[in-house]
C-alpha cells in the first residue's frame, strides 16, 4: 500500500518523551543523533523533541523508534504543522 | 535575534509540546496562533478511533480529505498528547484497497455461493440479502438470522442495530465482538454492583499512591493513560507500581514489584492477598458490615467448550455456573485460608517476598490503590471471577469509589463501553443494563421503542462463540458481520469460524471499509464509511460519551453502517416479520415497513433536518429526511435518565469533549456510589451500591481452577496471544499505515532463548507452530520488547498473513461467555526444508 507522498512539503513534529531520570541523559544523546531531531527541553525525565520529515509516515517511524528505546517509558506526538519548503526557504 | 520561519515553527512546536508536558515555558517559546491557519485547514474535534482510552483529537480537513490530525489540549483524557496510533489517525481513511462499491460473489451473473466477487448496485446488494433473509425467516424462523456487531460501532449504530434486530426481526442474535473483550468485566460489575461500568474515572490516577497492572500491558497498549500513570510515580516517589503478567514487557520496566506468575495462577494470588489483609487484622470492619454482603459461587463450572467435550460432561455446574448462594464473612474468611503465602508461591512461581509486598499494597490502610486490568482477566476460563476477585480486595478494604481508590477495567476498544455494554448489543441485553430475560425489562422496552407488546423474544440470543458453531451446524443462516474482523480474531477459526463462512447453507454479509479475511469469506461484502465519514458518538472506559460531527464524505459509494441499517430496514413490511397475532392485536401497525415502526416511530424522526449544523455534512440525515442523529440519542437517552444512566441533551455533546455520565442537571460524575461525588447516592448513607436492591456490593468465594488445557508432554508450551504498540487489533487499519506496517511487519513468535535452543532454533527462525486445533508458520524472537519466561510463548494476532487464530481453543469463561485467548497448548518445530 504505497504512500502518496506530496513532494515539497515539510512536517515540524514535537513530541513529548518521558525517560526514567536517571537514565534520561543517556536517552537524550540517543534521540539527538536521530537524523533531523532535535532536543528542546528537559526537565525530570521529560523531553521536549522537535523533528522534521518529508511526511507523517517518516515522523511517526521515528517516534515509533524512540518510544521502544531502552529508559524510556513513554513517547507521545503532540503537535505537527506542514509547510511548504519554498515558504521557508530550505535549500536541501 | 531573528529567528526564520523555520526556526519559529520548531519554536511553536516545542513551546506547545512543552504546555502538554506541564512544563513552564520561556516567553520566546510560547505557542503563537494563526501559524496553522495559512494552510486554509478546517479544525474539528472528534474521539480517537482507535482503543477504548478515548482521546480527544483534532481533526484538520483540507479540500474533502482529513490531512492532519494531533492530540486535543482541551481534551481532559489525553491532555494533547497522541500516541502513535492517534497520531497516524489521518492515514487510516486513504488505504489504497479502501471498498467503495458492494461486492456480491456471482458466477453467470447470478448470486452462488462459490462465486466471484461482482461489483453490484446497493440495490442489487440489498434485494439479494432481503431475498435470503426471508427465505431464511420462513423456512427457520428468526432464530436462523443473526448479527455480529461491535464495539467500534457508533452509539447511533448500535442503537439501530439491537432495535433492528430485536423489534424488527425478532430475534436476540445479536452480539458483538466485545464479546472477546470484556463480557467477563461486564458480567463481574452486575454481579458485584448491579451496575455495569468503573465507578472512577482516569482522574484517579493523580490520586493514588500505588498502580497494580493484573495482566495489562498498558506501555504498548494504553501509551496515552501509561504516560499519566509514569507521571505520577516519577513525579512521587513515595508511589509504587506493581505489574503482574505471565511474561516481561515494556510496562515492566516501570515495576517496583514485577510478577510474573504462571498462566492462570492470578485466581490464587488474588485470594491470597485476600488472606492476608484478613489475617494482618486490616479489613475496613465498618465499610464491609455497611456496604457488602458474601455470596459463594458455584464451582467446577466447565470451560464453554462444546457440550459434548469431555472437559463440559464433567464439570459439575457447567448447566448454571452463574450460581451462588449466601454467605458471612467468617465463611469466606475461612475459604481464603487456604490460600497461604507458600502454597500460592508454589502454584504461582512467584517468589513470597514479592506476593508479600503486593499484598501490602491493597492491605496498608493508608496506600490509595488503583487496580488495572484489560485482556488478561477479561480473556480467562474464569474471567468473571479474577473481576470479582479483584474487586473482593477494594471492598475489604473500602477503597473504592472515591479519588485514588479504584478498582479500574480498562477497555480494548472505543465503544465498548458506550455501544456494546451501554446500549445493551450483547445477546441477552437491552439499553441502560436491561435484560431481554426480565418480562418488565422488555415492557419497558417495548413502550420507549413504541412497537407492540411482546415483539422482543424472551430468550437470550447466540453468544459470539456460538454464532460461529451455529453457522457451522447450519443452525444460524443469515449473518450480517458489522465494523470487525472475526475470521481473524475468533478463536479455532479454522476449525469454528470458517467452515460456517462457508457452509452452503449460509448467506454472509461484510460491512467493512477494508477487504479483511473476513469480508473475504463473505458472500455479500458492504463498503462502510468509517469515522469521521460520518457524524459518531463513542462512550470509552471512564463512563465518558464523546460526540463528533461529519467531517468529510466516504469514498464511492460507501455508506455508514447506521445507513446500511436503516435502509435495509425499509425492505421488509410487518407483515412479513411479525406474527399474525400480534397484528391482529394491534392492527395499526400492519402494512408498514420496519422503516416506519422503528425509525419514523414519532421519535426518531421528531427533530427536523435543520437542527443539523450548516457547517457540517450529514449524509444519514440528508438521504432520510431528519435529523437521524440526535432523533437516535434522544430516544436513546430516555432509557437512562432518571435510572443513574442520563446522558445531557445532544447538542450539549458537540460543544464539550465528552461527559462522563450519569450527566445531571448537565454536570457529569466522575465518582460514582460516594455521597457528595454522585448525586444519585441518598444523604446519610456515605457509600451507596444502588445497582443493587440493598444498596450492598457483594464480595465473592470461589477458588483457584485449572485452565481449559495446560501443556503436556508433546504440546509443551503455552501459547499467549496478544497485541504490540503499532497495530490495533487485526491490523485491518494500521497495516494499512505504511510506517507502521514497516515498523512491524510480520507477526513472530516471542520466546525464551533456552526454549529455541532446546528445539535447535536460532534468532529468526522459521519455525511451525501446532496446537491441536491448527498450525501457523512464523519466526521466532528471543529479544525483542518482550521477554518470555521458559515454557511460554508469545504470538501477536494483527497479522492477517499468520492467523495465530487457528491455534488457539475456543474455550471461554462459562459465565461471561468470553474467549480465554492467554491459555492453551502449543509445540513448535523447526520448518525442514
Amino acid at each position: 500500500m504505497p504512500e502518496r507522498t506530496q513532494a515539497g512539503l515539510v512536517h515540524i513534529s514535537s513530541a513529548v518523551v518521558s525517560a526514567f531520570p536517571e537514565r534520561c541523559a543517556e536517552v537524550v544523546a540517543r534521540i539527538e543523533a536521530m537524523p533531523d531531531t532535535e532536543v528542546h527541553r528537559v526537565e525530570g525525565g521529560k523531553i521536549v523533541i522537535v523533528m522534521e520529515g518529508a511526511s507523517t509516515g517518516e515522523i511517526g517511524g521515528r517516534l515509533t523508534e524512540i518510544a521502544l528505546l531502552d529508559g524510556v517509558l513513554s513517547a507521545n506526538m503532540v503537535f505537527e504543522q506542514i509547510e511548504e519548503l519554498d515558504d521557508i526557504g530550505v535549500n536541501s | 535575534m531573528t529567528l526564520s520561519r523555520r526556526e519559529m515553527l520548531k519554536a511553536q512546536a516545542a513551546g506547545v509540546a512543552a504546555l502538554a508536558a506541564n512544563m513552564s515555558v520561556p516567553a520566546e517559546a510560547q505557542p503563537v496562533t494563526g501559524g496553522v491557519d495559512s494552510l486554509q485547514i478546517k479544525w474539528s474535534k472528534a474521539p480517537c478511533r482507535f482503543c477504548g482510552t478515548g482521546c480527544g483529537v483534532m481533526v484538520g480537513v483540507k479540500e474533502g480529505k482529513v490531512i492532519a490530525t494531533h492530540g486535543d489540549m482541551k481534551a481532559d483524557v489525553n491532555r494533547g498528547l497522541n500516541c502513535i496510533k492517534g497520531y497516524f489517525l489521518s492515514k487510516i481513511m486513504y488505504g489504497s484497497d479502501r471498498l467503495t462499491q458492494p461486492l456480491l460473489r456471482k458466477k453467470n451473473g447470478v448470486y452462488a455461493k462459490d462465486g466471484e466477487f461482482t461489483p453490484v448496485s446497493w440495490q442489487e446488494a440489498f434485494d439479494t440479502m432481503a431475498t435470503k433473509a426471508k427465505e431464511t425467516l420462513k423456512a427457520k424462523g428468526p432464530t436462523a438470522l443473526g448479527m455480529f456487531g461491535s464495539g467500534q460501532w457508533t452509539i447511533f449504530e448500535g442503537y439501530a442495530a439491537t432495535k433492528l434486530m430485536r423489534a424488527g426481526f425478532r430475534s436476540n442474535n445479536l452480539d458483538p465482538n466485545a464479546r472477546h473483550c470484556m463480557a467477563s468485566a461486564a458480567y463481574a460489575f452486575m454481579r458485584t454492583f448491579g451496575m455495569d461500568e468503573p465507578m472512577g474515572c482516569y482522574d484517579d490516577f493523580e490520586h493514588a499512591d500505588a498502580f497494580v497492572l493484573w495482566g495489562s500491558n498498558m506501555a504498548e497498549m494504553h501509551p496515552i493513560l501509561w504516560t499519566r500513570v509514569t507521571d505520577r510515580r516519577l513525579g512521587q516517589p513515595h508511589v509504587k507500581v506493581a505489574v503482574l503478567s505471565t511474561f516481561t514487557h515494556r510496562s515492566s520496566d516501570l515495576a517496583d514489584i514485577p510478577i510474573v506468575f504462571k498462566p492462570g495462577t492470578d485466581l490464587a494470588i488474588l485470594n491470597y492477598i485476600a488472606n492476608h489483609i484478613i489475617s494482618t487484622g486490616r479489613v475496613n470492619k465498618e465499610f464491609v458490615e455497611k456496604h457488602t454482603t458474601f455470596v459463594k459461587g458455584a464451582t467446577e463450572i466447565g470451560y464453554g467448550l462444546r457440550p459434548d467435550d469431555p472437559r463440559e460432561v464433567k464439570a459439575r455446574k457447567a448447566a448454571d455456573p452463574g450460581a451462588t448462594t449466601p454467605s458471612d464473612f467468617q465463611a469466606y474468611a475461612d475459604f481464603v485460608k487456604d490460600y497461604t503465602l507458600e502454597k500460592v508461591s508454589a502454584l504461582t512461581g512467584v517468589e513470597p517476598g514479592f506476593l508479600q509486598q503486593l499484598a501490602e499494597l491493597y492491605a496498608d490502610p493508608k496506600r490509595k490503590v488503583v487496580s488495572f486490568w484489560t485482556m488478561g482477566f477479561n480473556q480467562h476460563v474464569r474471567g468473571v471471577w479474577a473481576n470479582q476477585l479483584v474487586y473482593n480486595l477494594h471492598l475489604l478494604t473500602g477503597k473504592i469509589s472515591e479519588p485514588g481508590n479504584s478498582p479500574f477495567s480498562l477497555t480494548g476498544q472505543p465503544s465498548a463501553c458506550g455501544t456494546a455494554r451501554e446500549v445493551g448489543t450483547f445477546a441477552h441485553r437491552l439499553p441502560a443494563d436491561m435484560t431481554v430475560t426480565n418480562p418488565e425489562h422488555r415492557k419497558h422496552t417495548e413502550e420507549i421503542w413504541r412497537v407492540p407488546p411482546g415483539i422482543i423474544p424472551d430468550k437470550p440470543g447466540y453468544h459470539a462463540v456460538e454464532q460461529d458453531r451455529m453457522l457451522k451446524d447450519g443452525k444460524l443462516n443469515f449473518y450480517w458481520i458489522q465494523v470487525n474482523n472475526n475470521l481473524q480474531a475468533a478463536p479455532n477459526s479454522s476449525g469454528e469460524t470458517y467452515p460456517g463462512y462457508r457452509n452452503p447453507e449460509n448467506f454472509i454479509v461484510v460491512s467493512d471499509a477494508y477487504p479483511t479475511v473476513t469480508a473475504m469469506a463473505a458472500d455479500l461484502i458492504l463498503p462502510a464509511a468509517m469515522w469521521v465519514e460520518k457524524e459518531g458518538a463513542y462512550g470509552n472506559a471512564e463512563r465518558r460519551t464523546h460526540v463528533w460531527h461529519q467531517l468529510v464524505n466516504a469514498p464511492g459509494q460507501a455508506r455508514s453502517d447506521l445507513w446500511q441499517l436503516m435502509e435495509f430496514s425499509k425492505r421488509f413490511t410487518t407483515d412479513e416479520v411479525w406474527p399474525p397475532e400480534i397484528l391482529d392485536a394491534n392492527p395499526n401497525y400492519r402494512g408498514k415497513t420496519l422503516f416506519d415502526v422503528l425509525f419514523r416511530n414519532g421519535n426518531v424522526d421528531k427533530f427536523p433536518l435543520s437542527e443539523t449544523s450548516p457547517e457540517y455534512e450529514n449524509q444519514e440525515s440528508k438521504d432520510f429526511g431528519f435529523y437521524v442523529h440526535k432523533g437516535l440519542f434522544e430516544e436513546y437517552a430516555t432509557f437512562g435518565r432518571g435510572h443513574g444512566h442520563d446522558l445531557g441533551p445532544y447538542e450539549l455533546y458537540h460543544e464539550v469533549r465528552g461527559l462522563r455520565w450519569p450527566v445531571v442537571d448537565g454536570k457529569e460524575t466522575l465518582w460514582r456510589y460516594r455521597e457528595g461525588l454522585d448525586p444519585y447516592v441518598k444523604p446519610g448513607k456515605g457509600v451507596e451500591f444502588y445497582g443493587n436492591k440493598d444498596g450492598k456490593a457483594r464480595i465473592i468465594a470461589v477458588p483457584y481452577e485449572p485452565p481449559a488445557e495446560s501443556p503436556d508432554g508433546e504440546y509443551d508450551l503455552w501459547l499467549v496471544t496478544g497485541r504490540v504498540l503499532e497495530h490495533w487489533h487485526s491490523g485491518s487499519m494500521t497495516m494499512r499505515v505504511p510506517e507502521l506496517y514497516k515498523a512491524f511487519p510480520g507477526a513472530r513468535c516471542f520466546m525464551h532463548p533456552e526454549d529455541a535452543r532446546k528445539r535447535g532454533l536460532n534468532q529468526g527462525a522459521e519455525i511451525r507452530l501446532i496446537s491441536r486445533r491448527g498450525e501457523m508458520r512464523t519466526r521466532v524472537e528471543t529479544r525483542g520488547r518482550n521477554r518470555m519466561p521458559p515454557g511460554v510463548v508469545f504470538v501477536p494476532w494483527f497479522d492477517a498473513s499468520q492467523l495465530i487464530n487457528k491455534t488457539t481453543l475456543d474455550a471461554t469463561d462459562p459465565i461471561s461467555k468470553q474467549t480465554d485467548f492467554k491459555k492453551c497448548a502449543v509445540k513448535i518445530v523447526p520448518v525442514t526444508a
